[in-house]
């Protein structure tokens, strides 16, 4: 392994400069815990888990965080005002391909009195003031990072680049007639999700943020349940992604504070959790009380730190701005 | 058929009809949704790149070709020429079809050639490879901004980071998938 200090230095500098945008926009710091005995329901992720043992003998199963997203609720429910945390989560099975590493830093921050739209603004300030150049190199691209950014609605992106309407799509059974219309396979999809993201994958994403970073908005809300849905079309949720050069580099929602819905789509990815044969958690309930004392609309994004720094530092992998990436540690082992 | 577990650099694949060799694999899991395996293919048919996404555990369709062992003899500026270690025999690829490996290829070097129909088309190196340092800046440097990390040229004339204990005349283990510094061979 090589260990390059420029790296280091770059890192070092960079999360200096985010803490110091937060600390001055009025966001208060907070730590939430690496391992905690209830992790996040997403259906898709796997956490790692360990078991502790309590001086009598008793063990009790604690997961290393995927997100630290019910803490940080927890802590606006109890009254904490704009919150931003810089913590490690872990995702078993992420890694290959270089822009998966199973442990990453994530930055999330929380608005109350907000709706993700301020979010989006909060990331071109951030961003702009982390790149101190109008301009980002990436490869041989050349991205213009002057506001205003790109918008673009989910469905817009389906219309623009593959001519399909997802309003007119949204069951499983059409979706895959359009699809073999247009000559795309559904291959290996259980659903309608799968499908979508089938296209989206191969038909759009690769292209997104070459020019000018792009926010991708308004998602199925099948595909996000700790967000709130679209009041006047609850099919879309208010959630968005930012896309720089190809990678995907933060996810925000609109954060859903009505405890009872969010209890239905919690128990929704439970049942689904079972059919994918993942392990099933427990609802945390204090999460969910949490939530009945948010009365005003909250936003939260989540926005991997060190798919950043790629972008920030023009590096390819994501292994070129770790010092530690796992996959060179397990290579090292076969030497 | 196989499925998206099997795909790795190096696998030979039926797209669109046609034979691709894969260069690269990648993990895919849009915002926290299931998982994908996205790749990056070459064309062993005629030349071109494509890049498709498969749903992981996707059935996908193998090519039938051959692997054989053979080493590296020599080039010529525009073909790469080499034996086969069975019966030999001789076979030239031309510098697209070794594409970024030229910058690996030394005399003797053991390898896998890829054959279609009897065609050699691709060759796949071993995960790693030991090359010898032809140049190395002495030592530890007296500018310490410059970090832990200084460059060396190795016997095929590619420059690769190294740390500073690597030194002129020493042999070191490269990745070949991504032409990094692994270790210092023992």
């Amino acid at each position: 392994m090589i260990y390059d200090r420029e790296i280091a230095t770059e890192r070092s500098y960079l999360s200096q400069k985010i803490r110091e945008f937060f600390n001055e926009n009025d966001f208060l710091e907070v730590e939430t815990p690496i391992m905690t005995p209830i992790p996040g329901m997403e259906p898709h992720l796997t956490p790692f888990e360990s078991d502790f043992t309590d001086p009598y003998g008793q063990k009790t199963t604690l997961y290393l965080n995927t997100s630290p997203e019910l803490q940080m609720k927890k802590l606006l429910g109890a009254g904490f005002g704009n919150i931003y945390n810089i913590t490690k989560v872990f995702r078993n099975g992420e890694v290959s391909g270089g822009r998966h590493n199973p442990e990453f830093t994530m930055l999330e921050w929380y608005r109350v009195n907000a709706s993700y739209k301020d979010l989006m603004e909060d990331c071109e300030n951030l961003i702009i003031d982390l790149a101190d150049s109008p301009t980002l190199n990436f490869g041989e691209h050349s991205i213009d990072i002057s506001k205003p950014w790109d918008h673009f609605t989910v469905n817009e992106l389906f219309q623009k680049y593959c001519n399909i309407d997802l309003e007119q799509n949204k069951d499983f059974e059409t979706l895959k007639k359009t699809a073999k219309k247009h000559d795309y396979n559904a291959n290996g999809c259980n659903n309608w999700d799968d499908l979508f993201y089938k296209i989206f994958l191969n038909e759009i994403e690769p292209t997104l943020g070459f020019n000018k970073p792009i926010f991708v908005y308004d998602y199925p809300s099948s595909q996000a349940a700790l967000s709130k849905k679209k009041a006047d079309n609850p099919f879309w949720a208010e959630r968005f992604e930012l896309y720089i050069a190809g990678n995907e580099i933060a996810n925000a929602y609109g954060e859903l504070i009505d405890s009872k819905e969010q209890r239905t789509r919690l128990q929704e990815e439970q049942a689904l959790r079972k059919k994918l044969n993942k392990p099933v958690f427990h609802i945390d309930e204090e999460f969910l009380t949490s939530l009945e004392s948010i009365t005003v609309p909250c936003a939260g994004i989540a926005l991997g730190i060190d798919r950043l720094f790629m972008v920030l530092l023009n590096k390819k992998t994501i292994e070129e701005v770790l010092l530690f990436p796992l996959s060179k540690m397990l290579n090292n082992l076969n030497n | 058929m196989a499925t998206t577990t099997d795909i790795r650099k190096g696998i030979a694949v039926v797209h669109k009809g046609q034979t691709w060799v894969v260069i690269q694999a990648q993990f895919v899991s849009p915002g926290k949704g299931s998982a994908f395996t996205r790749v990056k293919l070459k064309n062993l048919q005629g030349g071109g790149n494509a890049e498709v996404t498969y749903k992981s555990g996707e059935a996908v369709e193998t090519a039938d070709v051959q692997n054989k062992r053979c080493q590296y003899m020599y080039n010529d500026g525009t073909n790469y020429y080499f034996m086969e270690n069975d019966n030999f025999e001789q076979f030239s690829l031309d510098a697209e079809s070794i594409g970024d490996y030229s910058k690996l290829m030394k005399d003797g070097t053991e390898c896998y050639a890829m054959y279609i129909e009897n065609k050699p088309v691709s060759i796949q190196l071993p995960p790693k490879m030991d090359f010898l340092v032809t140049f190395a800046e002495p030592g530890v440097k007296g500018d310490s901004a410059t970090g832990a990390v200084k460059d060396c040229t190795i016997e095929t004339g590619l420059n690769v980071k190294v740390p500073l204990f690597v030194n002129e005349g020493d042999i070191i283990k490269i990745n070949t998938e991504d032409f990094t510094y692994v270790s210092k061979a023992n």
